[in-house]
């Protein structure tokens, strides 16, 4: 048997890949046989910083835990600190960070579905998608004033206000978006080599989705309808009406209808918030320290369900923090993608396509404060400090 | 003085220096048509358009450092760029370029250019197999399997064309070929060569034995620095003679030959005419390039040979009967 297959390392550095993480495959000719899966090769230490900072900095913390869906995380800390203390924020504010956090899911799935083009060889589709995005791109830029993370969330609202005339290019922008996507949605439809790559491949079960609790588009592309937009209304969900996009075909294709659909959702959600949004404050100023006890807030990022968990202590900091962000609850899942069983049969080739349907973020995943060493039975944690000092050694 | 003259014409003109410089130039042209077709500029920065980008990369990866892995097969790791751009070269001799045949014509010349072809992929097969890597031992092994698809499609389409013309020498094949041949007998034949030359190449939808995000660069993974350029060159190289070859075949070469101008002027006019014939070619191929996601390797040997070759038969029957 020692010659019929062999291993295939996919990661830590890997085309495939654009962040650390390893697979290693075992295939037999094309075909793939087994799966190995190893996070932690980029961990940061975010947990534990948290509580050596106060909630204020925090907020800049968790902005960084993902480069892409940032907003999600600062939407759903700055809920979590305000449910700890007990307040309510302005509802303009509420409605402005739904705005945000759409234009942020819009901006991430362009992005998935030029990358998902990418993976295919199919870099045409790579190019004009990413181009389309730049527009949402400027838009956040003039909404927020960055491109990235934006800082706009803050305990108690969010720090800067929409005038008349940033809803009006907004709208224009939106309107752009979707003639584009609903393009792409009828061109991809036409596309066979774009068809034959996706479809069948990199199948989730709808009881695979539901026991491995997988989570965002891809939960809801093996038909499974969970969207904590609808399930745990946030913010201003609970008056925003919008259609909970599902599909069943449980393989790439519907993964990519999925992510299509949702995107000409959030544009009309965020077009459906300009025109409905209350008046008033965006901001109240909250207390610095925190009451001890404990809270948990979750949202529906782009790639899924974040769920974040704050106990206080009375003081201005943190005394834990827990992040869990989507991509940790899909890796079961991609597992179960990539192992072949009975008909289904895995290919090398389908291995970069099936990794980003679940759009992984492995920097978000590596977070754990708390040290296992298997091969010697040893667990350990460590401080902030000691970490750094780690990671400066050699 | 007239072997003087045979090996200046093989080393420069219509030789090697010119396929080479003309290669680099259709890398160029490539590189840039699928840039604006991709909403994107495409080189720029090095000479007038980017022109010049080509030849600064070729430079700069000759200059750069030369990794030899200590697994690999030394002597054939080595040896096979080399012996894979020797390849190409001898291929262009037979084009026909700068006249009505190519510098060297012989009876059968067509079965060599086709022959050579093949070879190719097997010495980057074999570059791939001497590497002892995973992902070049994969990607050589797409490479063969690929080769399985396209091959005998390629060669029944050039038999086609040979069929009609009644000859296996490419100056004759090109000096009888008459125009309305690719828009009737010749069209089907025509559409398969370029879709085997377009695998041949490795380009999308049929770059599998190199598929980027796959196995990171297939049977090139362990190249580098002057090997690296010496590959690359091979497939610009390759880029010429395939589309040079398609000239010759279905669109009468470097062709028409005219009566009573002066030698000098006829080679002018024919080398033209490979330019524009050629480059034509080359922007079919660039935009199959843009318009496709990249196959898997299981389907496009299916796709060859549940369609492909059933046409090409068909292409045979069909060349039979009309000329």
């Amino acid at each position: 048997m020692a010659f019929s297959t062999f291993e295939v390392p996919v990661g830590p550095q890997h085309p495939a890949l654009k962040e650390p993480e390893n697979f290693t495959f075992t295939v037999d000719g094309e075909h793939v046989v087994g799966v190995k899966l190893r996070i932690g090769y980029n961990h940061r230490g975010i947990e534990k910083a948290a509580e050596s900072r106060t909630y204020i900095q925090n907020l800049y913390l968790m902005e960084r835990i993902c480069g892409i869906c940032s907003v999600a995380h600062t939407t759903t800390y700055a809920q979590n600190v305000e449910y700890a203390l007990g307040k309510e924020i302005p509802r303009r504010a509420e409605y402005y960070r739904v705005i945000i956090y759409e234009l942020n899911r819009i901006h991430s799935h362009l992005l998935w579905l030029g990358v998902a083009g990418h993976e295919i060889g199919f870099d045409t589709l790579f190019m004009y998608v990413w181009r389309d995005r730049e527009r949402v791109m400027d838009i956040l830029e003039m909404l927020t004033g960055n491109r990235v993370t934006y800082a706009i969330n803050t305990i108690g609202g969010v720090r800067r206000d929409i005038t008349p005339e940033m809803a009006d290019k907004v709208r224009k922008s939106m309107d752009l978006v979707e003639q584009r996507v609903t393009y792409y949605k009828k061109a991809a439809a036409a596309e066979p080599t774009l068809l034959t790559r996706v479809k069948g491949v990199g199948i989730l079960r709808t009881e695979d989705a539901r026991r491995l609790c997988a989570v965002g588009p891809t939960t809801r592309a093996s038909g499974v309808k969970f969207d904590v937009r609808a399930e745990d209304p946030y913010a201003a969900y609970d008056e925003v009406p919008f259609n909970l996009v599902s599909y069943d075909l449980c393989d790439v294709l519907s993964r990519i209808l999925v992510r299509v659909d949702e995107t000409l959702e959030s544009a009309r959600i965020v077009k459906y918030c300009l025109d409905h949004m209350p008046s008033g404050p965006v901001r109240v100023k909250l207390p610095r320290t925190v009451p001890p006890g404990e809270s948990v807030s979750r949202t529906e990022a782009p790639r899924g369900e974040v769920i974040h968990y704050l106990r206080a202590n009375g003081t201005d900091k943190p005394e834990r923090y827990k992040v869990r962000s989507p991509t940790l609850g899909n890796l079961p899942s991609v597992c179960e993608m990539l192992t072949s069983k009975g008909d289904y049969v895995v290919r090398i080739a389908d291995i970069p396509i099936a990794l980003a349907s679940i759009d992984p973020c492995f920097s978000c995943t590596d977070r754990a404060a708390h040290f296992v060493d298997p091969s010697r039975g040893k667990e350990w944690s460590w401080t902030f400090e000691q970490i750094r000092k780690y990671a400066r050694k050699d | 003085m007239s072997v003087f003259l045979d090996i200046l014409s093989i080393l420069l003109f219509p030789g090697f220096a010119f396929v080479i410089v003309l290669a680099l130039i259709y890398e160029w042209i490539d590189r840039k048509f699928y840039a604006k077709l991709q909403n994107r500029m495409g080189p720029t920065y090095t000479g007038p358009a980017g022109v010049l980008q080509p030849f600064a990369d070729l430079i700069k990866l000759l200059a750069k450092e030369d990794i030899t892995p200590m697994a690999a097969d030394r002597p054939f790791f080595s040896i096979t760029p080399v012996v894979a751009l020797a390849l190409m070269l001898t291929g262009v001799l037979i084009i026909p370029i700068g006249g009505a045949s190519g510098l060297l014509s012989f009876h059968g010349d067509v079965i060599v250019a086709v022959a050579l072809m093949t070879l190719l992929a097997i010495v980057l097969f074999l570059s791939g197999l001497f590497s002892v890597n995973r992902f070049s031992i994969i990607g050589a092994e797409r490479a063969v399997l690929q080769l399985l698809g396209y091959e005998i499609p390629l060669m029944l389409a050039v038999l086609g064309v040979a069929l009609g013309a009644g000859s296996l020498t490419l100056a004759e094949i090109a000096g009888s070929t008459k125009a309305w041949y690719l828009f009737g007998p010749q069209v089907i034949g025509f559409a398969i060569y370029i879709v085997a030359a377009q695998a041949e190449l490795e380009r999308v939808p049929f770059d599998i034995p190199e598929a980027e995000q796959e196995i990171v660069a297939g049977w090139q993974t362990e190249y580098s620095g002057r090997k690296l350029a010496l590959f690359r060159l091979t497939r610009d190289v390759e880029l010429v003679y395939i589309s040079g070859l398609a000239a010759a075949l279905f669109l009468g070469g470097a062709g028409p030959v005219l009566e009573g101008i002066h030698p000098w002027m006829q080679t002018l006019l024919s080398t033209l005419l490979f330019v524009v014939k050629t480059v034509i070619i080359l922007l079919i191929l660039s935009t199959i390039r843009a318009l496709f996601a990249r196959l898997r390797i299981d389907q496009m040997v299916d796709f060859s040979w549940k369609y492909l070759v059933p046409i090409s038969l068909l292409q045979m029957v069909l060349v039979r009967l009309v000329i």
